[in-house]
């Protein structure tokens, strides 16, 4: 199988910013991860395993594929 | 981006590493008899000693200003992936010690072929880290 070259994209730093400003430590503590990983993952440097991705949802009551999206290209 | 708990220990480590070996090769090559000699051993246990001590301090320190000394599955899979690194140097390594064993006469060039690799391994080791937590794991 070969490799694929696409991404993962999210939106976190936009549900964020809509929560009332709330911080990447805020969010950070909520989901059980460290203030790096938060911006790693808004910088779309690291993907999160899916029980994170799925803590980060819950944390903003919406729907996994609302925060995380694939780009094939 | 601030530092985490976990990339300042890693700069600790890198620099203490350079420090303490840099000095230990330093005084003990180039090398004046086939086999290790008392006085290399001696050397030797005054680095190790010194590579604990400063990196307990340093640690302690490190916690002491950074309070977050929290990890998380970021920061293990950046560590998986750079031991896995500097595995493949420290294998090199050993392979090199075995034959610098068969081809030299006594234990010197064997045993500090042997400890070169493994510093460069956590060189590596240490080094891709850095990189994975700046560039993305």
């Amino acid at each position: 199988m070969g490799k694929r070259s696409g991404r993962l994209t999210n939106e976190v730093r936009a549900l964020r910013s809509g929560q009332g400003g709330m911080t990447q430590q805020d969010l950070a503590d909520r989901v059980g991860v460290t203030r790096q990983t938060i911006n790693a993952i808004e910088g779309n440097k690291y993907s999160p395993s899916l029980e994170v991705a799925f803590r980060i949802a819950r944390v903003f009551s919406v729907p996994l594929e609302r925060i995380f999206g694939y780009d094939e290209n | 981006m601030g530092l985490s708990f976990r990339e300042k220990s890693l700069w600790l480590m890198l620099a203490s590493l350079l420090g303490v070996f840099g000095f230990y090769f330093a005084v003990v090559l180039p090398p004046e008899a086939p086999n290790v000699m008392p006085e290399q051993v001696a050397v030797f246990a005054l680095a190790v000693v010194m590579l604990v001590v400063v990196q307990i301090v340093g640690h302690v320190a490190i916690a002491i200003v950074d309070r977050r000394t929290d990890t998380d599955e970021r920061d293990r899979l950046i560590t998986l992936k750079g031991a896995r690194n500097s595995g493949f140097v420290l294998a090199t390594g050993a392979f090199l010690a075995l034959c610098a064993a068969l081809a030299t006469e006594g234990n010197f060039v064997f045993m500090h072929v042997l400890l070169a690799f493994w510093v460069l391994a956590e060189i590596v080791q240490i080094g891709s880290q850095l990189i994975m937590y700046r560039r993305g794991a």
